[in-house]
């Protein structure tokens, strides 16, 4: 395709402007953390006169980020992987129509986006089975098998030739051998989404935590986060440490799926 | 036809569906269905008190009672935050996809960086633009100093809603962008060869070729957004807590059940079951005008 070169030009500017309304953000944040509070007082905008790594330090010790990133590592991990497996389980069976009403079962998956909000009976449920305020509670809450891996993987199953199943069950294999040692492997790209996509929404949720889990002690990052905050509302350098913080270990998780990300969006989104 | 052998073999995809189906009618499927019950009853969350049918004793309670009028207003808000975030998150989304689709140099990075705010989740980002929009010299402040006024951004409450509806498109503008890109690079490129010999280019092709093209990335970006937009409320939560005029339905039902000393169960679910019908008939008719769409093509 021919397009001029002043379009181009203008593409380049219009996409240089959108970058920085995402990227000051983000420099001004760091700016921000490489500060001491007086010099932020003085004047917030100003650029920080050296790198200060020590408040970094200072705002993992004060924010008590060690234990809420490992009660969040154990949530997103815990959780991601179960939904996975768990979304393999309800996904192959229904692409492959090998049990009876598949139609109906992925509608009745599929309609969960619209229900009424099941969020009241859901928290009476938690309580009265004495899951409140306990890592197994929130786990058990944020592991779903209809959610958006289900529905890509109904996706790219399809995509999947049939007639690999037979020749495996011909050579004698099993159906759940099957799963785990051909389907699983050939479903990396979009299994790489689906880990990333259910991480996350399991990382990032600050609802859930606020609702369920009480106790300091058990609480995701994303929640010490919000009270770290509530705390120290007028210590912004101590603030942007503790948000980079919490920032870091998606964002190295997302520089390595990334490339996923697209194609993951358009077998999920698209052909299902 | 099921190829993994006969008899007990033939048990064992239904087994392996039956743990996500039990987990969904444990915690999705089945707390829905309880909120339509729990809308006509009295229950609370105070631990003990039984609870009884009241009919529609809730939902006279949201349109009648004291309050109602902020309720009402709620609703207002809900569908102006709806069309603001559908329609500017969207047409954002599709502009910068089709910039970025024309092989721009560092296309992947502009990717990565527009869909970023996606991974840092709501509390990075609503306190990112808590930061900028610090009343107290932060950068939004000073720029309005150079044009000699000055705002309290999240704490007025002439704008803070419309703030929040900017940091929900700032979020998941890429989102959307990701979609459409995904069905831009499905579209062969000689179609536009083809369209280009008729005398189909710039505005002409985009219309004759690429939107019914992307007709079904379309569709699927229109729905997300609605859904989403009429249910999203930790946001709100985040940026203000639903004070300065930024309360909406979904914030409403999440409000009333938990907030702090309310605990009303059955107001809450009538709230929760309004918000529902809300999106139900939303997203229905959307669908309806979408699917018309993608079928004439």
């Amino acid at each position: 395709m021919s397009s001029s070169k002043g379009t181009k030009l203008l593409s380049y500017i219009i996409v240089l402007l959108m970058l920085s309304l995402y990227l000051f953000p983000l420099f001004y944040l760091f700016n921000v953390s490489m500060k001491t509070q007086s010099e932020y007082l003085i004047d917030p905008v100003a650029i920080a006169k050296s790198l200060r790594l020590e408040n970094f330090m200072d705002a993992w010790d004060k924010g008590n980020f060690s234990q809420y990133m490992w009660n969040s590592i154990l949530y997103t991990g815990v959780s991601t992987l179960l939904t996975l497996v768990i979304s393999v389980f309800a996904a192959f069976p229904l692409a492959r129509g090998y049990v009876k009403f598949s139609t109906f079962f992925y509608v009745f998956f599929l309609i969960s986006m619209y229900l009424p909000n099941p969020l009241i009976p859901q928290f009476a449920l938690i309580n009265s089975l004495g899951l409140y305020n306990t890592q197994l509670g929130f786990i058990l809450l944020k592991t779903t098998g209809t959610g958006i891996a289900f529905l890509m993987f109904v996706g790219y199953i399809k995509s999947v030739s049939r007639e690999l199943d037979e020749a495996a069950a011909m050579d004698g294999c099993g159906y759940s051998r099957y799963l785990f040692t051909i389907l699983v492997p050939l479903m990396k790209p979009v299994l790489a989404t689906g880990v990333i996509l259910t991480a996350i929404g399991a990382w990032n949720d600050i609802i859930g935590p606020t609702i369920y889990l009480s106790d300091p002690a058990y609480q995701p990052v994303t929640k010490g986060l919000f009270s770290f905050y509530g705390q120290y509302m007028n210590n912004w350098p101590l603030l942007a440490c503790g948000i980079l913080i919490v920032t870091l270990p998606l964002v190295i998780l997302y520089i390595f799926l990334q490339r996923f990300i697209v194609g993951g969006a358009m077998a999920g989104a698209v052909k299902s | 036809m099921y190829p993994f052998g006969k008899g007990a073999a033939r048990l064992m995809p239904y087994l392996l569906l039956s743990i996500p189906v039990l987990l969904y009618l444990l915690l999705g499927f089945g707390p829905s269905m309880v909120t339509v019950l729990f809308s006509f009853t009295d229950a609370s969350g105070v631990p003990g008190q039984s609870w009884n049918f009241v009919g529609f004793e809730n939902y006279t309670t949201f349109f009648t009672s004291s309050d109602s009028g902020d309720r009402i207003a709620s609703i207002g808000r809900s569908l102006y935050f709806a069309v603001a975030v559908v329609v500017i998150q969207n047409a954002v989304g599709l502009f910068m996809a089709i910039l970025i689709n024309k092989k721009l140099k560092g296309d992947v990075f502009y990717r990565a960086v527009f869909f970023l705010p996606v991974v840092l989740g709501v509390t990075v980002s609503g306190l990112i633009w808590q930061l900028i929009a610090n009343p107290l010299g932060g950068p939004a402040q000073a720029m309005m100093n150079f044009f000699g006024t000055s705002s309290n951004f999240f704490g007025d409450y002439d704008i803070a809603f419309e703030l929040i509806i900017f940091v929900q498109i700032w979020m998941y503008m890429g989102y959307s962008m990701t979609i459409f890109l995904a069905g831009l690079q499905s579209i062969p490129n000689d179609l536009y060869e083809a369209g280009y010999m008729d005398g189909a280019s710039g505005w002409k092709a985009f219309k004759n070729i690429t939107f019914p093209m992307i007709a079904p990335s379309f569709t699927v970006n229109m729905l997300l957004s609605i859904i989403g937009a009429l249910q999203t409320f930790d946001i709100i939560y985040v940026l203000t807590g639903g004070k300065f005029n930024t309360t909406t339905l979904a914030f409403d039902v999440y409000a009333t059940a938990f907030g702090s000393g309310t605990a009303d169960y059955g107001l809450a679910s009538a709230v929760a079951m309004i918000q529902f019908l809300f999106v139900f008939t939303v997203s229905m008719i959307a669908l309806y005008y979408l699917r018309r769409r993608e079928v004439e093509m």
